[in-house]
């Protein structure tokens, strides 16, 4: 027996012995799952040492074992007042062409003096929570505006309700609204699949229902559906708002006087820069201290949220929060602050073709989130930064100040980046950074989900289903087994050690992976197998049809293989193309199968070529059998 | 054992004429089926109505699973509540479609029954177990009610009606009586003393699986046909390339008939099962061509009809000893599985008898065809 047959041997010894110590975590995780209420833990069967080098398991699917089912409701409402808003915005600056302060050309890069001079002549309020909203104008109402105007101009879905005097009431358009709150649905259903397809949780579904989402996760750690909850609930909606440091009014400052006693917010001040004219003033904020031994911010960032909300705050601004401190931050101290900030927001995370987390040499390798954004949004953006030179700029992930800093000059190229909010500690930076990264990549939410019900539940095909499943499964294993060891004797012995191997291989190949176990996951496994066998049959028939014409079994062995090749090689390619096809094109379900069936392909064309000759070059070389019985 | 004799010469090709005859029947008929009676649309594609109960009693999973058959609901999903016993979440396909008619009935009934009062929004559920209102002004529930039910005509009957919203707004919605509630009844009547008191929620579910699906999967099934055609022009001829990618698509489009025909239940399982067959069929065809491709090279002096009659022959072997086995494990599938796992065995047991002789008589005879028609000319 020859050197290069040994080493091919121990080479397939090795990888089938790695392949059952990569699958010993999961028969673990398995007998767990299995035990009975009350009953003690099984010992595991796996040494410490294997679990510490093979981390991955199989997981069960949904529909074979259960998992977390999630519902959100999608605050459609609140999808239309910010649709309403966007409306009344361009309504302002579509009405300063109307009245001749700039031309049709600048009515979206109009600059802050010009919509000052359209506020002069009119104003445009949105009403609480309705739908409406009304235009006043300080002269009389213009004969342009009317309701072919509003057409013209891309404002169809209002309406003119009503006009009196220099006052007009517009409403938008109930048939509209239907198409609204459909668009939000079908978006945060999108949304929420992008999310979560980045995270790689296969076979996770995402359905609608109504204004609702529901969301399936199969069987995971606690840890994982905590992290689906944070990043599916998350609305992502990422704005860049210039802060108003020129307060010459002193809104902020002016609230000094009137802070709630006892209210644990009190006013600071900070020297900023407020434009190229003005590299030195003063501003106020407000702080709220986070209290010592308080768990997580949110009373602190509770109490500051609460007052804000009772502030009549003047129009065009907004009082946005931050949260500071922490050893990163000069504050020692960690609590929350506000920054006021103009409410218009030019560059929008719809503007974000790519996000990837990096980190800052000089900052201690501190990650921060890189922000690339698309064409339109890197001219908004250079166009913002220009416009702002020497401001502060806040950045605003929902509604939350992520960080301001400074602009120092014009910003081209179209890349930005966030630096994360001071007081997290290494690893919590980097999973914060990488949650980030996700939701921004997948898009804002259209609007806020509401989680409204949440279950965990067992297998949609039932425990008895499954049983019954896995045993129709081996006993057709089995009795393909026999089958070819019946027909094919010493080479289907040969061909059943190399079934056997091969969905091992699998097997392992997927624990490895992480890989989630579902019907359609089970299907591929089947037609693995079917092609194993396959692989196989061709080699034995070839071997077959060379001893019929009189070969010793070694050449037979030889020649057997090397006819086989193009017919077992071009068969399984084919099918692998297929396979690629699938992973590309396809989603969910259909994804998952594509990846087992390529892991598939690739073991069986492991076991067919490579193996199954090692073990019968053994038998004709090693054992120099002098009649090779392949029936 | 030696199931063909070595030297077995079959002359397939004789038989091609009826045998391409019948199966393009099938396909055809098959094609056919899809308008009519067409796809048996699961869950999965078609939504339908879940509700969630508690049985007061003891009840598995398979005995819920059977009232629900036996009430006219097969293939309905029975999914237990985690940590709560005998608690569990049922969907049934089916769905308390209302009529386009219907709707404008009750629109217009709703219209004169409110007098004065107008109707901004008017918008019946997708599942047609909810109508939302949002009026001009307050109205009486009664009134609702009585306008929706008609004279007893509509053929709807309303659980409840209720107000929500702002004072400011007047919004209503009124459940109403349909497939959940009978559902419910039914159960009630299979399991008497253990049967749930109430449901705890009725609600419409829409498709897991919408056009989004549809369309990757269409996309990527011609995607598959071209990439697989550029390498089997590659590695083999241009002559083999349609007859493998024309068998293919008989083999889906027949399984999808018989699929069809028999009015089994088409779900994201099924649609796994047509992709085995896919992988099946590619596979099956291009061991055949390339026994052909082979015995090219050897007998130089054949004609292509012979070539494929006696490689056909020398692969008859194998062709019946991969299909038999194959088949054996899916006919255990079937036996021991339930449900979902007998729908999918089906599929592949159809679909690979139909796999293995359209290598033989629609992608060989397709290429002899296409040999004879475009290079025998040039030769």
């Amino acid at each position: 027996m020859d050197r290069g047959l040994y080493l091919r041997f121990a080479t397939v010894v090795g990888i089938a012995l790695l392949a059952v110590l990569q699958l010993l975590p999961t028969v673990d995780a398995w007998r767990l799952s299995q035990r009975v209420e009350g009953e003690p833990e099984p010992e595991p069967i796996t040494p410490a040492i294997v679990s510490e080098w093979f981390t991955g398991r199989i997981s069960p699917g949904l529909d074979i074992r259960g998992g977390l089912r999630l519902q959100y409701e999608v605050e459609v409402e609140e999808y239309i007042r910010d649709r309403r808003d966007t409306l009344s915005e361009q309504l302002v600056r579509k009405l300063g062409v109307l009245l001749e302060i700039y031309g049709e050309n600048d009515a979206d890069t109009a600059t802050r003096a010009q919509l000052d001079a359209v506020a002069e002549r009119v104003q445009v309020a949105t009403l609480g929570d309705g739908l409406r909203a009304t235009v006043t104008f300080t002269g009389s109402v213009p004969e342009a505006f009317d309701r072919d105007w509003l057409r013209d101009e891309g404002f169809g879905e209002l309406r003119i309700v009503s006009t009196s005097g220099n006052v007009v009431m517009l409403e938008m358009r109930e048939d509209n609204l239907d198409a609204l709150r459909t668009t939000a649905v079908q978006q945060a259903q999108h949304t929420v699949e992008e999310r979560i397809n980045t995270l790689g949780i296969a076979e996770t579904t995402v359905m609608a229902r109504d204004m609702d989402i529901i969301v399936e996760v199969p069987g995971a750690t606690e840890e994982q559906f905590e992290r689906i909850r944070s990043i599916i609930s998350r609305t992502a909606r990422l704005e860049f708002k210039v802060l108003d440091d020129d307060d010459e009014a002193g809104f902020v400052a002016g609230l000094g006087a009137n802070l709630p006693e006892g209210g644990g917010i009190s006013m600071m001040m900070e020297t900023s820069s407020a434009g190229e004219e003005r590299p030195n003033v003063s501003v106020s904020y407000l702080y709220a201290p986070m209290r010592d031994g308080e768990e997580s911010s949110t009373p602190a960032y509770q109490r500051l949220h609460d007052y804000v909300r009772t502030l009549d705050i003047p129009t065009g601004h907004e009082l946005l929060l931050s949260e500071v401190g922490g050893p990163q931050d000069r504050i020692q101290n960690r609590g929350w602050r506000s920054y006021y900030v103009f409410s218009s927001a030019n560059v929008t995370g719809e503007d974000v073709s790519d996000a990837g987390v990096a980190f800052d040499p000089t900052q201690g390798n501190a990650p921060y989130v890189s922000l690339r954004f698309n064409t339109r949004g890197a001219d908004r953006f250079e166009e913002l930064t220009g416009r702002n030179v020497k401001r502060r700029m806040a950045i605003v992930l929902d509604d939350k100040v992520f960080s301001a800093p400074v602009i120092n000059q014009r910003i081209g190229g179209g890349n930005a980046q966030i630096t994360l909010g001071g007081g997290m500690g290494g690893q919590e930076a980097i999973a914060e950074a990488n949650d980030l990264v996700v939701v921004l990549k997948a898009g804002a939410l259209p609007a806020p989900l509401r989680p409204s019900n949440e279950q965990l539940i067992g297998p949609t095909l039932g425990h008895d289903s499954v049983e019954k499943g896995a045993m129709g499964a081996l006993i057709g294993i089995g009795l393909v087994l026999i089958l070819m060891a019946l027909y094919y004797q010493v080479a289907g012995l040969v061909a059943d050690v190399m079934v056997v191997l091969n969905v091992l291989l699998l097997l392992a190949l997927m624990a490895a992976l992480g890989a989630t176990l579902t019907l359609p996951g089970i299907a591929a496994i089947a037609l693995t197998v079917g092609m194993a066998v396959d692989a196989n049959v061709l080699i034995t028939e070839r071997i077959r049809e060379e001893l019929r014409l009189g070969k010793s079994p070694r050449s037979a062995v030889d020649q057997g293989f090397a006819r086989a090749f193009s017919s077992v090689f071009d068969s399984q390619i084919t099918t692998f193309i297929a396979g690629i096809v699938l992973f590309q094109f396809g989603t969910g379900p259909i994804k998952g199968f594509a990846v087992m069936l390529m892991i598939g392909i690739a073991t069986s064309l492991f076991t067919g070529i490579f193996c199954s000759r090692v073990m019968l070059d053994w038998i004709v070389r090693g054992l120099k059998v002098e009649r090779l019985r392949v029936g | 054992m030696e199931l063909i004799k070595p030297d077995t010469y079959i002359d397939f090709m004789r038989y091609r004429l009826p045998v391409i005859g019948v199966s393009v029947s099938i396909a055809l008929l098959s094609v056919g089926s899809l308008f009519w009676p067409g796809a048996n649309l699961g869950l999965d594609f078609a939504g339908g109505t879940e509700l969630e109960v508690a049985f007061t009693g003891d009840v598995s999973t398979t005995e819920v699973r059977e009232a629900l058959t036996n009430s006219g609901h097969p293939g309905a999903d029975v999914v237990t509540v985690e940590g709560q016993a005998n608690r569990y979440i049922l969907r049934v396909r089916e769905t308390s479609a209302i009529t386009p008619e219907l709707q404008e009935t009750i629109g217009s009934r709703l219209r004169s029954a409110l007098g004065d009062v107008e109707v901004l929004q008017y918008k019946v559920s997708p599942g047609g177990d909810k109508i939302s209102l949002r009026l001009s002004g307050p109205a009486d529930t009664q009134v609702i009610r009585g306008a929706i039910e008609g004279e007893g005509d509509n053929g709807v009957q309303v659980r409840e009606v209720t107000r929500f919203g702002g004072t400011a707004e007047h919004r209503f919605e009124a459940s109403l009586v349909g497939v959940g509630d009978a559902v419910f009844q039914d159960l009630q009547t299979a399991f008497a003393d253990r049967a749930p008191e109430s449901a705890l929620r009725i609600e419409w579910v829409g498709p897991k699986a919408g056009e989004q699906l549809r369309d990757a999967a269409i996309q990527s099934l011609l995607y598959a046909i071209a990439f697989i055609m550029v390498y089997i022009a590659f590695r083999f001829d241009l002559r083999f390339a349609p007859g493998a990618v024309l068998a293919m698509l008989h083999d889906v489009m027949i399984t999808v008939g018989i699929y069809v025909l028999v009015q089994k239940e088409m779900n994201l399982t099924t649609i796994a099962a047509l992709l085995t067959i896919l992988g099946y069929s590619i596979n099956d065809t291009i061991v055949v061509f390339d026994r052909i491709r082979e015995n090219l090279g050897r007998h130089k002096d054949k004609s292509l009809r012979e070539l494929i009659n006696i490689s056909t022959s020398q692969v008859l072997s194998r062709t019946i000893m991969t299909s038999g086995t194959t088949l054996v494990s899916v006919v255990a599938f079937f036996i021991y599985g339930t449900s979902v796992i007998q729908d999918i065995s089906f599929a592949l047991f159809v679909g690979i008898l139909v796999g293995t002789y359209s290598s033989i008589y629609i992608a060989s005879p397709m290429t002899e065809w296409i040999d004879r028609r475009f290079f025998a000319k040039a030769a």
